[in-house]
This record gives structure tokens, C-alpha cells and sequence, in this order.
């Protein structure tokens, strides 16, 4: 039923802001790469997100040109970005997008 | 000496003072942000901070919090004072630590909260049965003081003596204090009477305090005069006179006599720190005179410790009034030069303006700040700090504004800016607050988008159309009207979107764990035993008999004792010997678990006898000779084990002579050591001795003076690559020691050098030391110096420098000293050196140099340098020198004060003087010292073996090993029940004999017995508890478990008296513990019980979180119960009919569960045709769906299906039926056809889809679980019958399933990577469980 095997490539970004949110951070990584996913999980007793957000490209080559690039800085603040090693799981804070290419 | 003094003053100048700088201020600066907004109410901290239960954590991180930032949150102060509450049991330390807080700790609460809170806390603690000694009242006084709170020091002196406690002098010196703080010089004359009656000393304090007195009474000269009075009597004027006389300059304004005392400070060498120069600052500020700050804050010489003191004066100003005078002292703090290397921007002054958010001070100033701070580069984005303040503080006028402010400065304003403040007005369903912001939001040009509606505006509403029609009436059109236009598709997709994400969850609900089993230690063993035995090796199963043991706890090795026992002798009938090594160990183990009886591993010392046995039968006699010499050596025997030797001397293997070696060295033979050395050599060159036996050769040819020939077996060790063991080394320091207590340097240094270079130790300062006590031996200070300072440079150590300079101080040698000082500044630091010169000073008497050197601005404690000194004194009963190292600390930047006067009780203790305790005590009082417990207790015991009434309440520590079992059984007994009535008999036990416990103990075992639902058991220790605590109360976790236990048994009038009795006590009870009280009350029919406890749950602060199904069904249990059939109906069918469309009422399936229980048929059919009433009428499907399901459940197959032919709307009761068949698919077994059937039931009902699909999903893996081929394969029929594709996962189920019963496969089996790519998400999820 399934086409292909999908891969993950993700990054995980923290020292996110608080004035950001997903959409900022998708636009951002965008330009690496066509963003599939953008998680930035918002705290739902503070409303404030978390401060880290996964960002998930559609190719390795999207992953690789965000990891390439350093410092990343937006409005100002340095975001911390690295490889996404852990799985994510049993996210209850729905802020997911995700979009089928 | 004087030259060395100035430069140690001189400290700040130097580079390398000021290097730990920046770290010391970010520290501080990253304390800030524990604070979280303006405090809570206080119920819903006690909840949330019980739900942390994180008692002692929290009270550690409030002594910490003091003792390094100087100031507490109010909402953590709050959070413990909560805690401590609900244990219900505050002890005398925690009480004071709690009304310590409430003064200038707390410099971001204003003065008179500040006192009310320390009178709250006073009240609160003395009603849960805090006892209040004279340092609590101490503490009171001075907080008042703090607060400049008014009282009448009479009525307080009055009202302590009504309370029966004694004040001391620090409490007369404190009320003097309040006194002239009113300029009351007369009342304070009064109680100088009081105290010169009882022939308590006048301290410098006292004067201090008129100073300010004279000062307040507008009387300048009298003020000015009391310097001459207290020269006059002996006592010279401190820092804190000074600081007192300045504060009257500055309450006047008068600058020009501000800069005379300052200088006359100066020339009679009075150092004032940067704090007092703070207190000048604040009296200023407070008096009006803004326009002198700088001068004095000009003056500031950046200390150590500025930063935190700074800010805490930040934060007092803030709180004030007097935030632009706090904004220039803001400037003047050190910028942090160097950004960190990822380029993350400042952020100075953080919580400068969070704090001026939290007092709420105007925007303006804000915005001022934020573009000051900003200009001179000290924050890089102050404005949105301030506005995320302001939004975690929900200023919601306040954060408008500062947008409005950003969004002129062109910086983006986005909608989620706005969820934390509508965030809140969700929770409180705050229709009002959410069209408030809304407007802001209208106002600031930001939309509204689809998330911030559905997750943040609307849940805030009953229900949408309420929502829309409130939108309408605002006329709030432009973002939101695709509420009602075309866009709506998108919102309720979105909507839709909800609901899936709800089902979702549903079927993610976490999957029960398997029980896990708890192997026995009995089967592990009876299992490795086996094994051991005929698998390892003599020695493998030594080392596994060891680890077994050691792996066993007490309590198990106890209980198989029996079984070890049986081990053991089969390990002997098995001829299996346990090396003597392993066999101590194991020894040690079995002593150390108390069963002694065990260690009968006996080894049969073999006899002389035997060995002329052995050489007579020809055998081999090698290992029973070893044995022999073994014992013979173990016994001192030289002579009988040398004989033996020389009898077997063919015989003698290397363990043998090593052995007589070791004697010999021991004995001092040194010429028969080497002699056997060379027979053993001779016998085998390639054998050498271990490293420890080597060293003791050495040892004994070192005090020989045998040299050459020590340092040649030294070269052997070498050459033969001998490792060296830990007790080698220090066998060697003690050689060397030995060689220099000679004096004998050139034996020492040829020594060293030979076994540092050799390589055979690492360089140790203890290894390095004996060569400076050679020289210090032979009184060559000079000499010992260079050897130091070799050995710093050699091997980096820098050994008994203490010494050393003692000894250089002694003499006065100062061109040497200076020589000194300059090598260990260099090497080790600008600290060190200063350290080390204050210890030389105290060490050789010279209190007053040393106390020059201690008070050297920017010096911070170094809790080991100073506990090594105390501890020096505390071994050497040097008293004076104690008390005077504690006496200099007080103000040197964080030193743990209580750790010092613990020092000092330690020390009393040891010489047994309880008035130099008490004193002790007294002057812990006037330092404000919170004393640990364990220091209360040392000084307890102190007191009490002299037999001296213990002025203070000590906590009881279980001193008995019983009481400690008992705890320690208590707490283990949810587990063990056998050890909790054990614990209750011995607690019983106790209580005859009149010994008593802490709280502690009693809570746990009551909570233990009541979690087994032993009532009785449970009363009759509290009945106990409170004869020996008159304030006993069970604590919130323990009446829970007693509802929960009265409920069940039935005793529903006394569950619901419980409950009310803890709410009254500020308790929160556990949700269960209500769910069963209503349950139970359900049972009973007690309508208005019900009706009481929904009330009551009300009326809390912070809700549980119960259903409100709970009180609507176990109404109607009530209802059914008392006969009442028709208003059970009615009332259920209110609450169906009422509720709007979406927000449907939770499942009623608890009274279908009970009336199918109970079988009460009409009740049913009346249910029944209400659910199909609910049902066909009201489009309200969720009771006929409960119904259905619970008569599946109950195995009523037919009724189902009649239900489902009356009711088909049942059958597209999607969510409710895929929960409920996703619950059946993980009970394996016998539902499994259960389910099967309710499959069929359905596919007749209407075409196969989606949703079919998932229920075959669902049984497939059900199937799976089972192991359920034949189930299987008649699922895998009937989905081809009718026509539904597997899917790849469940095709690969079944596979193996075929293949596990060894079956061939009778489809195309797919490939291994089963992608998780499904059509719908929740499949997804379904796979992953």
C-alpha cells in the first residue's frame, strides 16, 4: 500500500525565541530545503512554546544545507541546530503541520 | 609585614582578582528568572507545590537561595510555607528559616506585606503547634526591624514573657534598636535597664543603635558623641557605626559630612564594603536626595559579591518608589565585556525590568529603560523581554501598550503573542478578557488565525454559536466573519480536524504494562547455584559466591539463610576451597547482614604433623608448607617459621618466602630479609616480590641507613615492572616520613627523586611533604622553602606550606615570607596566598593581621580551606583560635555560617562546656543564622549532658534501633505486609514502654496500613501519635487512603465527615478518594451526600478534575437505589437533552454497569428507552452507544443486536466503537469472539469501508496477540468474502501466525520493511502501540 520506505530528516532547533512561531521558523529553514514538517510545541498552561522546534525536510540534501550553515541567527537570536537524533514521540501538544508533499 | 597587608588590600586592582568577575555576575543574573509572576493564590500553590512533593528540596533551595543571592521569591517562600503546612508537623529550624525570610530577603515585596506575611506565618505555624523559643521571637523582632514595621517593644517584651520565654541580650538589643529607629531614646534607655539589671554586656550593637536613635530625635551631636562614649568604654567604633552614622548624614541630605565620616572611616583602617555603602544609597533614596546616589555609588569598589547585593538594592528601590534612582545604579553595573562565543547578545537588567513589570510601573518608564538599556548596548532586545514579562504576569494593559511600542519601532507583532494572556482567560472561561485582548489584537492590526481561534478564543465559550453570536454583538467582523461566511469550511475542517485528533488520543491511550513478575529470590538462586556448580571453576565459583552474597540484600540473605547454608556444604563435600582473599570478603559481607552464623567456611589449619605425614608418604608437601608458614608468619612466629623453612628449604615455594620476607622486614631483620630475597632469586631470577612486601624492605633498609641498597631494590621494582598498590604508597610516604623525622634530608630527596623518576608513583603532595618536614625538622626554614617550591615546580604540589609560613610568621622573616607569598601568589593564585597567610596569622596567634588579611575586599569563602582549619582546631582543642575564625567569617562573602558554628559546638562538645554553647547560641541569634537540625541536636546534647534545660524544641531522632526499623518497616510495608503489622506490634510495643517517635514514622505506618485498608489498626496509631503529639493530624495522602478505606467499608457517614474535616484543614483530597466516596454514597442512595460532595468540590480552590458525570451518575445509582426510577430517568435525560450540539455530556456507561449488575430489569428497560429515546429524538447518541457496548460487555449478545435493530444510529457511532474495540483487541482471550461477533453484527448493518476496515485491523492483531490461527484464518475468509484488501501489516500478522503453527503461507507475503505509511493517521498510531 505504501509508495516507498520514507526516511526522516530531521533537525532539532532550541534557544528558539519566544517571539517566533512555526510559521517564522518554517519560512526560515525553508530556504534549505522544502520543509515537511515543523513541530514547535506550545506549553498549554503558560502559552508560551517550549523553546526547541523539529523541523522535517523532505530530502537529506534540505537537512544538509541547514547543517551547513552556521551561525544561524534570526531577528537577532542565535538558534542552536543540530541533527535530530532522538524519535519523537507522544507529542500532546498538537502545533503539528504536517503537509504531504 | 605592613608592605605584605597593603598589598593584599590592594586585591581588586589585580588582574587576576577580577577575572572570575563576569562568571560570579552571569551566575547571578541566571538566578533571576526562577521567579514566575506576581505570587498565586494560596490554595492553588499548595496544590501545585504538593503535587511536586519535593518538601526538602525546596527547603535546601531556599537556604541556598539566601545564602548566595541574598534575597528569596515570595512565591517560593510561599511554596515551602505551604509544604511545611500540609506535613502539618514545622520543626523549630523550619520556622525560623520561614520568619527569617519575611524581612529584607524578600526586597521585591513591599515592607508591610512583608510583615503581615511574618505574622501570618507566625500565627499559622503557632496553630500547628510550632514551639517558639527566644530565637524565634529574635528573628520576629528583627524582620519588624527590616520591614520598619511599628510596634511597641514593651508589649512585645510582654507578651513573650506571657508566653514564658526568656528574652536574651540579642532580643533587649534588638528592641533597643526598634526603639531608636522611632527616635525614642528614653524607651530605649528603659530597656538598657533592663539589661544592665540583669548584667547582660553592652555590644558595639547597642551603641550602633543610638547612633540612629540620637539621630532619628533630630539631636546630630548626641549621635556624633556616642564614638567618644563607646571609645570610652572600651570599645571601638566598627564599620557599622559608621555605616549608622552615615545613614543619619544621608537621611539629612548632608553630602559634605557623608564625605568627612567616609574619610575618617578610612583613617582609622575601618573598611566599609560595598554593601554598607548600599545602605547609604537606600537611606538617601528613601529620604529624596536622588541627586547624590552616583557620588556614593561612584565609591563602590565592585567587591566580590557586588553584583547580587546590587541587584537585591535594585530590587528594595523598585519596590520603593524610587525605580529611576534603582535605573542609575542599574548603569553602574560591570558590562559583561566579552559576548559568549555562539554571539548570544546581552541581556543586563533582566530582572530590572521584569521586576518593574511585576510593581506594575507605568509603560512609559518601561519604554525609557528599554531604549536606554538598549542604546548602551547593555540589552539586545529589552522591549520584547519586558513584553514577555508582562504576558507571564497576564498585564494585559500593560502588554497592549508595549506592543503598540514595538510595533512603532517596526518590530513584528504576532498573533501568538497573545495565547499566554488569552491562555488564562480560557481556563477561566472569561468571555469578557478574551473580546479584551481580542480588541487588542483588532487594535494592533494582528489577526486572529485559525489556531489562536480554535486553541485559545473559543474553548473559552460554551459553545460556537455562543461564540459567533458574541463576535456579532462587537461587531467583530473583519478577521472572524468567516465564522459565518465561506471560509467556515476551513474552520470546521479545522473543528474536524479536532475531533480526529480526540480519537486519536483515544486509541493511543497507554497500553497496560504486563505484570511484571518479581522473580523470588529463591528461584534466581536455586537457578545460579546449578549453574555455578557445574559450570564455573573453583575459583568461579568463589568470585560468584561472593557476588551473589553482596548482591543479596540483608533482608534476603537472612531469609535464605538455610538455603546458603545447604550451599556452602555441598561447595565442601565438593572439595571446592575458597581462597582466604574472597573468603573475607564474603566474611565481611556476612557480618555486615548479621548472620554471623554463616561464616563456617572453616579452613583447617594443617599441622606440623601433617607435613611430616605428607614428606613420609612421598607426596608433594608444597602447598600445606606454604599453608604452614603462612599461619606461622600470621602468628609473629619468626624463628619456628625460619626453622621450617630451613627444614623444607627444597620445598619452599615464592609465597613462602615472601611471606618470611614480610616478617623479617616487620621484625626489623633486615640482613635475613635480603638473604631470603637472594635464596629467592637464586631459586627462580624471574619471580619478584609484590609491591607492598618490596616497600617494606626499603623501609627497613632506610632505617638501617642502608641506602644504596634501598634505592637498588627500588631500581629492581623497576625493572621487574612491579605494579604499586595503594597501601605501597603509603607505606612509602611512612618510609620517607620516617627518614624525615631524622632529619635526614639528603636520604629523603635521594629517595624522592629515585621513585619519581623511576616512575614507580605518581608525585602526591603527601609523597612530596616528607622532604619540607626534613628540612623543617632541622628548623631550616629557608631551606624548607626551597623545597617546596621545588616540589611546586617539579611536580606541581606545594607541600605543608601551612607550615612553612607558620613557621616564617614565627620569626619574622619577612624578606622570606614575602618571597613566600610571591611564589604561591604566582603559582596558585592571588586567594590561595591570602588564605594561606590567614591561616600562618591564626596559627601563630596574630588575630589581628589575620583578620586585616580576611577582610581583604573581593575574598570569598572556600568551605574547604576553612573546615580544614576548624577542623585543625577542633583536633587540637584550640578554642581561642576557633572561635576567633568564626567571629572574623561572619562577613566573608558566602561562608556557610551555621557550618562554622557547628565547628564551634563540635568543639564544645568535645570539651564538654555548655555555657560556651549557650553562648554560641546567643551569637547565632544576633548573626540570624538558621541553624541546620543537626546542629540544634549537637547543641541540645551539649546542653542536656550537663544537665541544662533545653531552651528550644529539638526534632526527635530515632535513636533506638527499634524506632529506626520500625520507620524504615513502616515505610517498606506497602509492599510487605507481613513488616507492617510487624512495624504496628513493635510500635505498640513501644508505646508501652513509653518511647515515643517523630510524626514521621507514625504518618508513614498509618498510610501504610490504610493503603492494606486496615482501619482499625490505622486509628489506633493515631490514637497513639496524638498522645505523644497533642498536634497530630493525618496529612491530605493518609485521609484519602481513610475516605477511600470508609468508603468501602461501607462507612459512608464517616468518609464524608472526613472529607469535610480536611478540606477544613486546608487539604486536598486524592481523586479517587472522592470517586469512591460518591460511588459509594451512590450505593447508598444518599442523594444529598452526593449533592454535599459536589458542593463541596466546588468550593476548591483548584478543581480535581472530576467528571461531572461522577455526581450525575451515581445520582441516578441513588435514585435507581431508592426506587426512585423516574427522576433517575428524568435527571439523566436533563443532562442529555440540555447540553448543546459538540460538547457532548461524558458516558453514562457506570449506570448501565450497575443496573446490568444488579439485574434490575425494569430499571433497565426504563434506561433503555430513554437511551433510544435520547437517541431517535435528540440526535444524543452517546447513552444508547454505552448501552450497547455494556451489554456486549456483559455477554447479552441478543439484546445487542435487538438494540442495534431498534437503534441503528448506533452502528455509526464511530469513536465510541473503535475505543471500545481497540480495548477488547488487547484483552486476549475470550473476548476475542466476543468481538468477532459484534463484527458481523455490524457489517449487515451497513457496507464495508473505512471504518470496517479498522475493526479488521483491530482483530487481526487481536488474533495475533492470541496466537489464534483458526480465528485467523476465518477473519482472513470472511475479509475476502467481502471483498476488503489487507493491508500489509495485516497480512505480515498473519503470515506469521501461519508460519509460527508451522503452516505454509497462502498469500504473498510482504516484504520485511512494513512501511508505516497508512492512508489515516490513526492507523498509524494503532501500529505503534
Amino acid at each position: 500500500m505504501a509508495t516507498s520506505a520514507k526516511k526522516i530528516f530531521e533537525l532539532f532547533v532550541s534557544k528558539v525565541p519566544w517571539t517566533l512561531s512555526s510559521k517564522e521558523m518554517k519560512e526560515y529553514f525553508g530556504q534549505f530545503g522544502q520543509v515537511k514538517k515543523c513541530l514547535l510545541p506550545f506549553d498549554k498552561e503558560t502559552g508560551f512554546h517550549r523553546g526547541f522546534c523539529w523541523i522535517g525536510y523532505t530530502s537529506e540534501e534540505g537537512l544538509q544545507n541547514a547543517l551547513q550553515k552556521y551561525p544561524h541567527t534570526l531577528e537577532g537570536a542565535t538558534l542552536q541546530v543540530q541533527r535530530n537524533r532522538k524519535v519523537f514521540v507522544g507529542q500532546k501538544t498538537n502545533k503539528e503541520v504536517p503537509e504531504e508533499s | 609585614m605592613a608592605a605584605l597587608l597593603r598589598s593584599a588590600r590592594l586585591l581588586k586592582c589585580l588582574p587576576s582578582g577580577l577575572c572570575l568577575w563576569p562568571y560570579a555576575g552571569l551566575r547571578h543574573y541566571a538566578v533571576i528568572p526562577e521567579q514566575k509572576g506576581p505570587a498565586k493564590d494560596e490554595s492553588s500553590l499548595g496544590v501545585r507545590s504538593k503535587q511536586a512533593q519535593q518538601f526538602d528540596w525546596a527547603l535546601a533551595k531556599l537556604d541556598s537561595s539566601v545564602r548566595r543571592t541574598g534575597r528569596v521569591t515570595k512565591t517560593l517562600l510561599m511554596r515551602i510555607f505551604h509544604d511545611i503546612c500540609r506535613t502539618g508537623y514545622p520543626s523549630g529550624n523550619q520556622a525560623l528559616l520561614l520568619l527569617r525570610s519575611c524581612g529584607s530577603l524578600l526586597p521585591e515585596v513591599p515592607m508591610a506585606e512583608r510583615s503581615e506575611l511574618a505574622r501570618h506565618i507566625w500565627d499559622k505555624l503557632k496553630e500547628l503547634g510550632a514551639s517558639y523559643d527566644a530565637s524565634h521571637y529574635n528573628a520576629l523582632v528583627k524582620v519588624f526591624l527590616q520591614n520598619e514595621f511599628k510596634f511597641s517593644p514593651n508589649e512585645f517584651l510582654a507578651k513573650m514573657e506571657a508566653a514564658g520565654v526568656q528574652p536574651n541580650r540579642v532580643t533587649y538589643q534588638r528592641l533597643i534598636a526598634a526603639y531608636c529607629n522611632a527616635g525614642d531614646i528614653e524607651g530605649a534607655s528603659t530597656i538598657l535597664g533592663f539589661m544592665k539589671s540583669k548584667d547582660l554586656p553592652i555590644t558595639e550593637a547597642v551603641f550602633n543603635s543610638l547612633v540612629t536613635g540620637h539621630a532619628r530625635a533630630d539631636d546630630m551631636e548626641s549621635a556624633v558623641s556616642i564614638l567618644s562614649v563607646m571609645k570610652g568604654a572600651g570599645i571601638e567604633p566598627g564599620p557599622d557605626t559608621y555605616v549608622a552614622l552615615l545613614n543619619a548624614y544621608a537621611e539629612r541630605g548632608d553630602m559634605e559630612k557623608i564625605r568627612q565620616t567616609l574619610e575618617t572611616a578610612g583613617s582609622t583602617d575601618i573598611s566599609l564594603m560595598d554593601r554598607d555603602l548600599m545602605q547609604v544609597v537606600f537611606s538617601l533614596a528613601k529620604a529624596g536626595y536622588h541627586q547624590h546616589v552616583p557620588s556614593i555609588v561612584d565609591l563602590m569598589r565592585h567587591e566580590r559579591g557586588y553584583v547580587p547585593d546590587a541587584m537585591n538594592l535594585c530590587l528594595s528601590l523598585i519596590t520603593q518608589g524610587h525605580e529611576d534612582t534603582a535605573f542609575s545604579v542599574l548603569k553602574t553595573f560591570p558590562t559583561l565585556q566579552q559576548e559568549n562565543e555562539s554571539g548570544d547578545s546581552n541581556n543586563l537588567g533582566n530582572f530590572f525590568l521584569r521586576h518593574c513589570v511585576n510593581m506594575n510601573k507605568p509603560v512609559e518608564k518601561l519604554a525609557r529603560y528599554c531604549q536606554e538599556l538598549q542604546d548602551s548596548n547593555c540589552h539586545a532586545a529589552p522591549l520584547q523581554f519586558t513584553l514577555y514579562c508582562c504576558l507571564e504576569a497576564k498585564n494585559t494593559a500593560t502588554a497592549l501598550e508595549l506592543m503598540k511600542i514595538m510595533k512603532e519601532q517596526g518590530q513584528p507583532i504576532r498573533p501568538h503573542f497573545f495565547w499566554p494572556l488569552l491562555m488564562q482567560h480560557v481556563k477561566d472561561r472569561n468571555t469578557v478578557g478574551v473580546m479584551e485582548v481580542m480588541k487588542g489584537m483588532q487594535e494592533l492590526g494582528v489577526p486572529a488565525d485559525v489556531e489562536t481561534l480554535s486553541n485559545y478564543i473559543l474553548p473559552a465559550f460554551p459553545n460556537v454559536a455562543v461564540a459567533r453570536d458574541t463576535f456579532k454583538v462587537v461587531c467583530f467582523c473583519v478577521h472572524v466573519t468567516f465564522l459565518a461566511d465561506k471560509e467556515n469550511v476551513t474552520f470546521w475542517e479545522h473543528l474536524a480536524g479536532l475531533e480526529e485528533n480526540q480519537l486519536e488520543l483515544s486509541l493511543s491511550a497507554p497500553q497496560s504494562h504486563p505484570p511484571t513478575h518479581s522473580h523470588g529470590p529463591g528461584v534466581t538462586f536455586y537457578v545460579l547455584v546449578s549453574i555455578s556448580v557445574s559450570l564455573l571453576s573453583t575459583e568461579g565459583v568463589s568470585y560468584f559466591l561472593y557476588n551473589l552474597i553482596d548482591s543479596m540484600s540483608e533482608a534476603e540473605v537472612q531469609a535464605q539463610e538455610e538455603k546458603l547454608r545447604q550451599y556452602f556444604n555441598q561447595l565442601k563435600s565438593m572439595n571446592i576451597v575458597i581462597p582466604v582473599n574472597i573468603y573475607r570478603g564474603i566474611r565481611n559481607l556476612l557480618d555486615s547482614y548479621h548472620v554471623p552464623e554463616l561464616i563456617k567456611v572453616s579452613s583447617d589449619s594443617p599441622s606440623t604433623r601433617k607435613l611430616a605425614e605428607l614428606k613420609a608418604e612421598g607426596k608433594p608437601v608444597g602447598p600445606t608448607l606454604k599453608q604452614l608458614i603462612l599461619s606461622l608468619c600470621s602468628e609473629e612466629k619468626l624463628d619456628a617459621a625460619l626453622e621450617l623453612k630451613s627444614q623444607h628449604a627444597a620445598d619452599m615455594a615464592t609465597g613462602g618466602y615472601a611471606a618470611l620476607i614480610h616478617l623479617c622486614c616487620r621484625h626489623n631483620n633486615v640482613d635475613e630479609a635480603l638473604k631470603l630475597k637472594g635464596e629467592l632469586s637464586h631459586k627462580d631470577p624471574s619471580v619478584s616480590l609484590d609491591s607492598t612486601k618490596s616497600i617494606a624492605l626499603v623501609k627497613a633498609l632506610v632505617k638501617h641507613d642502608r641506602m644504596e641498597e634501598a634505592v637498588d631494590l627500588l631500581k629492581e621494582m623497576k625493572e621487574k615492572d612491579v605494579s604499586v598498590v595503594d597501601t605501597a604508597v603509603t607505606l612509602l610516604f611512612h618510609t620517607l616520613n620516617a627518614a624525615a623525622l631524622k632529619g635526614d634530608v639528603a636520604a629523603v630527596r635521594q629517595l624522592q627523586a629515585t621513585v619519581f623518576t623511576l616512575g614507580l608513583t605518581k608525585p602526591t603532595a603527601n609523597l612530596c611533604s616528607p622532604l619540607i618536614t626534613a628540612h623543617l625538622q632541622t628548623k631550616d626554614l629557608s631551606g624548607a622553602l626551597d623545597a617546596a617550591m621545588e616540589c611546586q615546580k617539579q611536580y606541581g604540589h606545594l607541600p605543608r606550606i601551612h607550615d612553612v609560613i607558620c613557621g616564617l610568621v614565627e620569626n619574622g622573616d619577612t624578606e622570606l615570607l614575602q618571597k613566600a607569598m610571591d611564589f604561591v601568589s604566582q603559582e596558585r593564585g592571588e586567594m590561595t596566598m591570602l588564605y594561606n597567610l590567614f591561616f600562618a596569622f591564626m596559627q601563630t596567634g596574630r588575630h589581628r593581621e589575620a583578620r586585616k588579611i580576611i577582610e581583604t575586599p573581593g575574598l570569598r569563602a572556600r568551605a574547604g580551606r576553612l573546615q580544614w582549619y576548624a577542623e585543625k582546631c577542633v583536633a587540637a582543642n584550640q578554642m581561642e583560635s576557633l572561635e576567633s575564625l568564626v567571629e572574623m567569617t561572619a562577613k566573608l562573602f558566602e561562608c556557610d555560617r551555621d557550618e562554622m558554628y557547628h565547628y564551634l559546638l563540635r568543639l564544645c562538645k568535645n570539651t564538654n562546656d555548655w555555657r560556651k554553647a549557650e553562648a554560641t547560641w546567643t551569637k547565632m541569634q544576633e548573626e540570624n543564622v538558621i541553624p541546620r537540625e543537626r546542629t540544634l541536636r549537637l547543641l541540645a546534647d551539649i546542653l542536656r549532658s550537663n544537665g541544662q534545660e533545653v531552651p528550644f524544641e529539638v526534632i526527635v531522632k530515632c535513636s533506638s534501633y527499634v524506632s529506626c526499623s520500625c520507620l524504615v518497616c513502616a515505610c517498606r510495608s506497602l509492599f510487605h505486609s507481613s513488616l507492617c503489622s510487624e512495624a504496628y506490634s513493635e510500635l505498640k510495643n513501644m508505646d508501652r514502654k513509653g518511647e515515643a517517635l517523630g510524626p514521621s514514622p507514625y504518618s508513614a505506618l498509618i498510610r501504610a496500613l490504610l493503603a492494606e485498608g486496615n482501619m482499625e489498626d490505622a486509628l489506633e496509631v493515631q490514637k497513639i501519635a496524638t498522645t505523644h503529639i497533642p498536634h497530630f493530624k493525618l496529612n491530605d495522602i493518609a485521609n484519602s487512603l481513610l475516605i477511600i478505606t470508609q468508603a468501602k467499608k461501607n462507612l459512608t457517614k464517616d468518609a464524608l465527615a472526613t472529607l469535610k474535616s480536611m478540606l477544613q484543614a486546608d487539604q486536598v483530597p486524592s481523586k479517587l478518594s472522592i470517586t469512591r466516596l460518591v460511588q459509594s454514597l451512590g450505593s447508598h442512595g444518599d442523594i444529598a451526600g452526593i449533592q454535599d460532595v459536589e458542593a463541596l468540590m466546588k468550593g476548591l480552590g483548584n478543581p480535581l478534575n472530576l467528571s461531572p458525570m461522577m455526581f450525575v451518575n451515581n445520582t441516578a445509582i441513588a435514585r435507581i437505589k431508592n426506587g426512585d426510577l423516574d427522576s433517575a430517568v428524568e435527571g439523566l435525560e436533563a443532562i442529555y437533552t440540555s447540553a448543546g450540539e459538540g460538547s457532548q455530556p461524558a458516558s453514562m456507561a457506570f449506570v448501565f454497569r450497575k443496573v446490568l449488575e444488579e439485574k434490575n430489569i425494569t430499571a433497565l428497560d426504563k434506561l433503555s428507552a430513554m437511551a433510544e429515546r435520547l437517541a431517535n429524538h435528540f440526535a444524543s447518541y452517546g447513552p444508547a452507544s454505552d448501552l450497547f457496548i455494556q451489554l456486549m460487555d456483559a455477554g447479552m449478545k441478543e439484546e445487542a443486536k435487538f438494540m442495534l435493530a431498534r437503534c441503528s444510529a448506533v452502528a455509526e457511532q464511530r469513536e465510541a466503537l473503535v475505543s471500545y474495540m481497540s480495548r477488547l483487541s488487547r484483552t486476549p482471550g475470550q473476548l476475542c469472539f466476543l468481538a468477532l461477533s459484534l463484527l458481523l453484527i455490524l457489517s449487515f448493518s451497513f457496507s464495508l469501508n473505512f471504518f470496517d476496515w479498522v475493526c479488521l485491523t483491530v482483530l487481526a492483531r487481536s488474533t495475533a496477540l492470541d496466537n489464534d490461527l483458526a480465528s485467523a484464518k476465518a477473519l482472513y475468509q470472511q475479509m475476502q468474502s467481502e471483498g476488503v484488501e489487507a493491508d500489509e501489516l495485516c497480512l505480515k500478522r498473519l503470515a506469521k501466525l501461519y508460519k509460527s503453527a508451522g503452516e505454509s503461507v497462502p498469500f504473498t507475503e510482504p516484504p520485511v520493511s512494513v512501511s508505516l505509511h497508512m492512508p489515516f493517521k490513526f492507523q498509524a498510531h494503532n501500529i505503534h502501540m
